[in-house]
Order: C-alpha cells, then structure tokens, then sequence
C-alpha cells in the first residue's frame, strides 16, 4: 500500500493524498483503454454489417479489447482513487466477469431471440422483431412441455415430505446411522444421464428388466412404463425424484440437528405425542430450512432435461417433454438459434417471475422467530 | 465393415484364414516382411485382407499401418516422395467405437511418412458432429482441410461452395466406376462438379425370421385363417402388414410371436428413415425421381396419400406389436428386440445382420435371411394423383438412407496448390479401391459400397461363412443397385426436417393426432422450414441433388 492515513478519518481522507500526476495517469489509462475498446467494438460492428471494409475475421478481438480493458480499470482506479481504488478491486474483477460471462451473454440472447437464426439458412441471421415470439405463443409443444412442467414441480411436494421423513428417521438413534446416511446420498452423487441409462432403459426394460420382471410376477402382464401417458410422466418423476430426495434429505437433517433439543425435551415432560411433537414443535420450528429446501429444488426442477432426453425423448406424444429438452431439440436438432433462444429467455422471465413471487409468498416462513 | 461382423468368423474360417495366411507367409507377405507395394492387384487384395488374419483379435494400430502402407501404390503413382513436406493438414472426423478417424491415423501414417506432410486430427463424438460442423459453417470458421461427412450433408457444404472440386487425377486413382450405382452422380456431386470420395455405402435392408416363415404349424393356421398367398417370407408390405396382425398371439418354440417392428420414438431425426422405409414403396415412383418433396416448389409429399398410408400401417400394425412399441426407437427395434427373438421383420441398416451371429444378447443365429425392402402392390403417381399397378409387378424402392460415409476436401485449401493436392492425395489413399476392400471387411465402421466389394469367393477366401455372407451382401447390393431406389435429399437442414416429422409422428403414434392430420401438420412444418432456410435455394440444391 503506498498510501496512509494523515489524519484519521477514513479512506476517503486517504484517498485525498494520491499525487495530481498519478490521478491523471490513472484518469488516462482508463480514458485510453475505454476509447480502445469503443473504437474495436465500433469499427467491428461497423464491419460486420457491410458498412466498413476494414475489421477482424471474427469478434475475438473484441473479447481480447474487453480483457485489456478490465486491467486497465483496475490498474487505473488504482492509480486515480489510490487506496479506495485498492478497495474496489476486492467486488470489481467479479463484476467484470459476470459482465461478461452473465450479463452481457443475457441481453445478448434477446438479440438472437428477435432473430430468424437457423444455422444452416442460406440467408443467416435476420431481425425478425416478435415474430419467433408469436410462433411461441401458437406452439402446442412449449405449452404441452410447461404443462408438464407443472406437474414436475408439483411432485416436489411429495418429494419434500418423503425427504422429511428420511431426514427425521436419519436423525434418530438407529443403528449404523452413518452407513445410512452415506447410503441415503448415493443417488444423489450419480449422473442423471446415468440414472437414465441404468433405471430408465435398463431396469425398466420392457423385456428384460428386473423391474419389469418383478411386476410381472406380481401380476402385471405388460409392465409397459413408459408407453402410457400419465404412467410415463410419474415413472420420469419417480426417476427424478430418486436422484433429488437425498438432496432434499440432507437439508433438512442439517435443520433438524441444529434445532434445540431441549424444547423437544420439554414438550415431552409437558406430555405432547409424538407426532404432537413433531407437528407443533418441529415442523414449524423447520419451516425455514423447509421452504428453503423446497424452493431450491423447484429451481432445480425447472430444469429437468437429462432423464427425460435419455429415457423417453419426450414420449409418448409429448406427455414426459420438458421445456429444457424441448429447447434442447430446437437447438441441436434442428440447428435453430433464434427460435430455441426465443423459448429460453421467456423461459427464463417466467422462472424468475414464478421464483419472486414464491420467494415474496414464502418470505415470512423463512425466517424463523427469535 | 461393423465391428460385429467381422467378429462373427467362425473358428473354421480361422483356420481356412490361417491355412490362407501360411501361404502369404511362404511368400514373404505376412509377419511384417519389407512391405512390396508392386503386388498384382489380386495378390494384394489377398494378401490385406491376410492382416492381421481373420479370428485373430481386431486389428491394432500396427495392422493399420501396415494396411496403409501396402496399399500406397496408387499414391506413389500420382506423388513424389516428400512432395508434400512442410504442408499440414486438419482432418475432422468421427471417433466412434475406436474406428473412423482412429483407424483412418494409422491407415495414413505411411501416406504421411512417404509424402512429408502433416495430419492434425479433428475427433468428434457422432452426436457432436453435426452440431460442430453447422456451427463452423455458420460462423464462417471452417478450421479443417478435409472431413469425413455424410452426403446427407452435403448440401451444407458443397451446396455453399465449400468444398473443393475433385480433380480428375483423384477420380482415375480411386477408380470411381467402381462404386455400386447409387454411389455414383448425382450422390457426391453437385452442379456437375464431383467433390465426394466415398468410403462407406448406406441403405436400409429388409431382416426377417427364416424359421418363423419356414414353420409348417404356422403355415397351416395361416391358410387356416383364410391368408392370401402361401406362407413365407413378404414380398410386399401389403403382406407384412397381413402377417404382422397375424401373428399376434401366436407362439413358436414357446415364444410369443410378432410381426413388423415400428420404431415409435424419436432418434434424433434418424427415426423417420424407418417411416421412409415404409413408405418408399408407396411414394417412390419409378418414373419420378422425387419422393419426399415436390421438386419444382419445395411443397411436401409427406401428407400425400402415399405417405399417409405409411404412416396408417404403423397406426394399424401397433396394436400387434410389443407393449413397449411407442417408447421403443431404432435402437431398441434393432438390438433389444429383433436380435433378442422379439419380432419377425424388421428394416434396417446392414448393422443387424452383422449383429445375428455375433452380439451376446442374439438369439436368432440361424435363423435369419434378408433381403431388399418390401415393395408394393401398387404406387402412388404424384404427378397424377393416382395409384398405378406396375405391368412388371410390385413396385421396389429400396431406401437409400443416409448414403453412408464420403470424404471431402474443403475448399480453402485450394488457394494453395500444394496442399490442395495433399489433401486430395490423402483422401484418394483412405478411399482407394484395395484399401477399401479391407476397411469393408475389418472392423471401420464401413460397409461395401463397390462392385468389388461384392466378390463372395473374395470374402470367402479371407475366412467367411459363405451362406451368411453371399446372403448378406446379396440383399446390400440389391437395394445399392435398384433402379428405382429412394435416393435421400441431400439438402441443407435436412435433419432439422426429420427431427420435425419425428416429433409429430411421435403425437400420431400415441393417439393424439390422425394419420392425415399428422402428415398434414408435418408438411406445414416443413413448409414453415423450407421458408426459413430460403425455398429458392432449397429448389435449386434438391434439384441439384437429384441430378434433375
């Protein structure tokens, strides 16, 4: 640190003794950097559209200007602001990361929605303004797939109220208690395109199944799982809901061990039950471990794809598609950008929608009273 | 060749090989000798197929050099040695199950020693491939020389200019009238200008039960049942959808019995092959090259009655199928249940019959035959809007989906003499006549795709069956030689139209949508994506690629 406080009163005062030459140096090199990268993005842009005949093959320089740009801000807030310049480099690199790597990727993607993009067009990209929108707003395979979806997220509930009641059974004095907790996790640690490939296309095999076989000896003629509608869409969730509950599981046991146990004790020497124990004690004392297990789960759920990509592409007739696989067909099958980012980012809006107003409704169980 | 197929040899072929073997290494040819390279071409086409021996493990990355080294006559014929030095080449390609691009680093490795240049390898996972390549071409970075591509593909790339011509010294040293006629232009070409080095053959044959159509019990309730014709092996799909009702709930051998299999879900737009399986028959007419879409307009035929009928015998034969049929795709058709005893016909590509003796989990080894697709009594004139009885017969019309493998060099590297000459000279060499014979009947990933390739005293002579593999490629150079076979559009965006289809098809099949209504929602679709991709260039390149 080559600065010092003189007179006690804060960074501000610190700031004060960065020498004119060193505030103009820094002033410059930001100046400079700025006017850089303007004129590259500028003549790049200008270039790209046919307007200009000087620019780069691609938009890569664009990306090395950016770089540059970063380290001479924060080279030149060093310079210009001194210690307060020190200071902002703790939040300012990650800042211009998720610029770059978050934000401007986000605004992009409305670009590309707002294009008729299909890789393999003869003419490339257009604007096409609200057009992939409408055709949106008219395709029966999104609102089918966002029906699905809401049949997805609701089997969180069930999801939740099992992974309670593994996380309590885990929470007891049992025996070899650690063993299962480990056991209990392993789902979890696995692949879902794994899990696809083991349970959805080889335990569950039509013929040769285990699974299948099990149910044929309980009585099922054709234990067909995924050929049914309703059937297929519960046996994805099942699937899904296998991976996910230890996940669920393990928030909430983390919520119970650090719940008081003297107030349990307490009920007890009242004469509470047990499930009056549970019911008025603990489950509202887990309400904020609870719903934030369970609005975390929905965020995953919203994105369910992999199991679904794996075991039924969607099928039968659309009954087990998700949005993401949707998309997922949109861009690499059909190579269409501009209509799969259009599907993404309203996709995204109605997440974030969905997601504040659960967080807004939820907010007062979240916190738990003193 | 499939893996599958060349481990199906037979402990007697190996010995038949090895006997073969002993002779070649009489003669100084087996066990890594100095490699002669002025072999007649008979001699040497014996003597590759001697290595590493049939039955004798797969072959490694020694036997593929040493492959790649005798075949580097036709090279040294066209190129001075280290002509090429300095000049560095990329070549993209697949690396699936250890083949493709793996087999082709050894197969060039004496082509690089002898010429001096270098060769950068480019390895993409099948289901990267096409993301990777439209990707390169949309964004203008095309960072490779020369690729390993499907035709179906082509009009991504020749289409847009972006291959390189073949020059007619390649055409002489790869011997190109030697390709099975539907290999030959307009596959491979466009505008009249050659750019395909093919290296691979496609299409789907026709797999059945021979002991389910031999079976006498079978016979008789058939002909107890009133069934027209004699019990055997269909001839149309008018029959095979006859049979298929028929053997619902039929047994043999204490297993239940089913007719045709239906792939019902979707494969990533490979799917709908199976759907234009069914249907060629009934829409490709012998006097219209066009099946899949009118070639003047772009408009659809997809829900013209002949594709309608198709798509209605799927919807009339499911409920005689397996349980499992709507979650079953290809995949599950091919391996999980026609090698397992499950179904009697099936369409597919030459995979399967390379499976039947071969994969753990067949049982039908001896029991199956093959042949082309089933024809039918009668097709459907698009031009006329009638059905038309053939005089000669049932109409034939093979399905000639995905028209297998080809290489190609980009055009980029044509500013530069030299390595336009490199890159073709490499791949003249992965796509010359004697190395493919051998790339055709080792474990490539390649099937035949030349008359040569269909000489059985050859493959006999390396240590096949004969019965299995005269029977075999009987049915493969049948349908490659059909006159009337169903040529696949080779058009840009030509997945993005099946993976389309796939998913209304998907809604038919599970009872959501009519047959026509389906085909109609299809063809607006397609409709929709045609105007996307530009209708004008879709009409000149499916032209150009049917060679009208």
């Amino acid at each position: 640190m080559t600065t010092q406080a003189i007179d006690g009163t804060g960074h501000d005062a610190v700031s004060a003794v960065v020498s004119p030459e060193r505030r103009r140096l820094g002033s410059l090199l930001i100046r400079s950097a700025t006017l850089l990268l303007a004129l590259i993005t500028i003549g790049q842009t200008l270039y790209a559209y046919g307007i200009t005949s000087i620019g780069f093959a691609n938009w890569m320089p664009i990306l090395v200007a950016y770089v540059l740009w970063s380290a001479a801000l924060c080279v030149g807030l060093i310079l210009r602001d001194g210690e307060a310049g020190w200071r902002a480099l703790f939040v300012l690199p990650a800042i211009l990361f998720t610029v770059a790597l978050v934000i401007f990727p986000t605004f992009f993607g409305l670009f590309i929605a707002f294009s008729d993009w299909n890789l393999q067009s003869a003419g490339g990209r257009s604007f096409n303004g609200l057009d992939n929108f409408y055709q949106l707003i008219a395709d029966e395979y999104f609102w089918n797939a966002l029906l699905n979806m809401v049949f997805y997220v609701a089997t969180v509930l069930v999801q939740y109220a099992i992974a309670f009641g593994l996380a309590l059974l885990l929470n007891a004095d049992i025996k070899a208690q650690k063993f299962f907790r480990v056991a209990f996790l392993l789902p979890f640690m696995l692949s879902p395109v794994a899990v696809s490939w083991m349970i959805g296309k080889s335990m569950l095999e039509f013929r040769f199944g285990p699974v299948t076989n099990l149910l044929r000896f309980f009585g099922w003629e054709n234990p067909s799982l995924l050929t049914t509608p309703w059937l297929a869409k519960s046996t994805i969730a099942l699937m899904d809901a296998w991976v996910w509950i230890p996940f669920m599981m393990i928030l909430i046991l983390a919520g119970l061990q650090a719940l008081s146990k003297e107030v349990q004790e307490a009920a007890k020497v009242d004469g509470a039950t047990g499930w009056q124990g549970f019911w008025e004690i603990t489950f509202p004392l887990m309400l904020p471990v609870s719903v934030t297990t369970v609005v975390l789960r929905i965020i995953f759920q919203l994105k369910l794809a992999d199991i679904v990509i794996n075991t039924t592409a969607g099928g039968p007739g659309g009954a087990t598609d998700t949005i993401s696989s949707y998309i997922f067909r949109v861009y690499k099958d059909r190579s269409n950008v501009g209509y799969g980012t259009m599907i993404a980012e309203v996709y995204l809006i109605l997440i974030i929608i969905f997601v504040a107003l659960l967080l807004k409704f939820t907010s007062k169980y979240m916190q738990r009273d003193a | 060749m499939k893996l599958e197929l060349y481990n199906m040899l037979s402990r007697r072929t190996v010995l038949k090989g090895a006997a073969a073997a002993s002779a070649l290494a009489a003669t100084g040819t087996i066990g890594m000798p100095p490699v002669r390279t002025a072999f007649a071409a008979s001699d040497l086409r014996a003597a590759i197929l001697q290595v590493p021996g049939v039955g004798k493990g797969e072959p490694t990355d020694a036997e593929w050099q040493k492959v790649g080294e005798m075949c580097l006559g036709p090279t040294k014929e066209n190129v001075k040695e280290g002509e090429f030095k300095g000049v560095e080449l990329s070549f993209m390609g697949l690396n699936n199950q250890n083949v493709h691009n793996v087999l082709f680093r050894g197969l060039s490795k004496a082509w690089a020693d002898y010429t001096g240049a270098t060769i950068n390898w480019i390895d993409l996972a099948q289901a990267d491939y096409n993301a990777r390549l439209q990707q390169s071409i949309a964004t203008g970075t095309v960072d490779f020389d020369v690729i390993e591509m499907g035709a179906p593909f082509e009009g991504d790339v020749c289409g847009k200019g972006l291959a390189s011509v073949m020059p007619d010294w390649v055409a002489k040293q790869i011997d190109m009238d030697d390709y099975v006629g539907y290999l030959k232009a307009p596959v491979g070409t466009w505008d009249g200008k050659t750019y395909r080095i093919s290296c691979d053959g496609d299409c789907h044959n026709f797999n059945y039960r021979s002991d389910v159509f031999a079976d006498a019990g079978l016979a008789g309730e058939w002909k107890a049942a009133g069934g027209a014709g004699e019990w055997g092996p269909p001839k149309t799909w008018q029959q095979v959808n006859a049979y298929t009702k028929f053997l619902k709930g039929k047994q043999l051998d204490g297993q239940d019995l089913y007719g045709y299999l239906d792939p019902c879900k979707g494969w990533g737009g490979f799917g709908f092959y199976f759907l234009g399986s069914r249907a060629t028959a009934y829409a490709k007419h012998p006097d219209d090259k066009a099946f899949l879409f009118d070639p003047d307009t772009m408009k659809p035929r997809v829900n013209n009655p002949a594709w309608v009928r198709a798509i209605q015998d799927v919807l009339d034969s499911l409920p005689s199928e397996p349980a499992d049929q709507l979650n079953a795709d290809p995949g599950t058709t091919g391996f999980q249940q026609f090698l397992a005893g499950t179904g009697t016909m099936l369409s597919w590509w030459g995979d399967i019959g390379s499976n039947v003796n071969t994969s753990d989990s067949s049982v039908i080894q001896g029991k199956t035959a093959f042949d082309i697709l089933p024809g039918s009594d009668d097709v459907y004139n698009s031009k006329t809007g009638a059905w038309d009885k053939l005089a000669s017969g049932p109409n034939y019309a093979p399905n000639m989906a995905y028209i297998g493998w080809g290489i190609y060099v980009m055009a980029r590297v044509d500013a530069d003499p030299v390595k336009q000459k490199a890159a073709w000279s490499l791949a003249a060499h992965l796509g010359g006549k004697d190395i493919s014979l051998w790339m055709a009947a080792y474990p490539s990933g390649f099937q035949p795709y030349r008359q040569s390739h269909f000489d059985v005293k050859e493959w006999v002579g390396a240590g096949y069956d004969e019965t299995f593999i005269a029977s075999y490629l009987k049915s493969e150079a049948d349908s490659y030689n059909h006159p009337n076979a169903a040529i696949e559009p080779r058009i840009p965006g030509i997945f993005q139209y099946y993976s389309e289809a796939e998913d209304i098809l998907a809604n038919i099949y599970a009872g959501k949508m009519k047959a026509q209504e389906g085909a109609d929602a299809i063809a607006a679709a397609w409709e929709k994506r045609t105007d996307q991709l530009g209708r004008e260039t879709q009409i000149k390149l499916y032209k150009a690629s049917l060679g009208l």
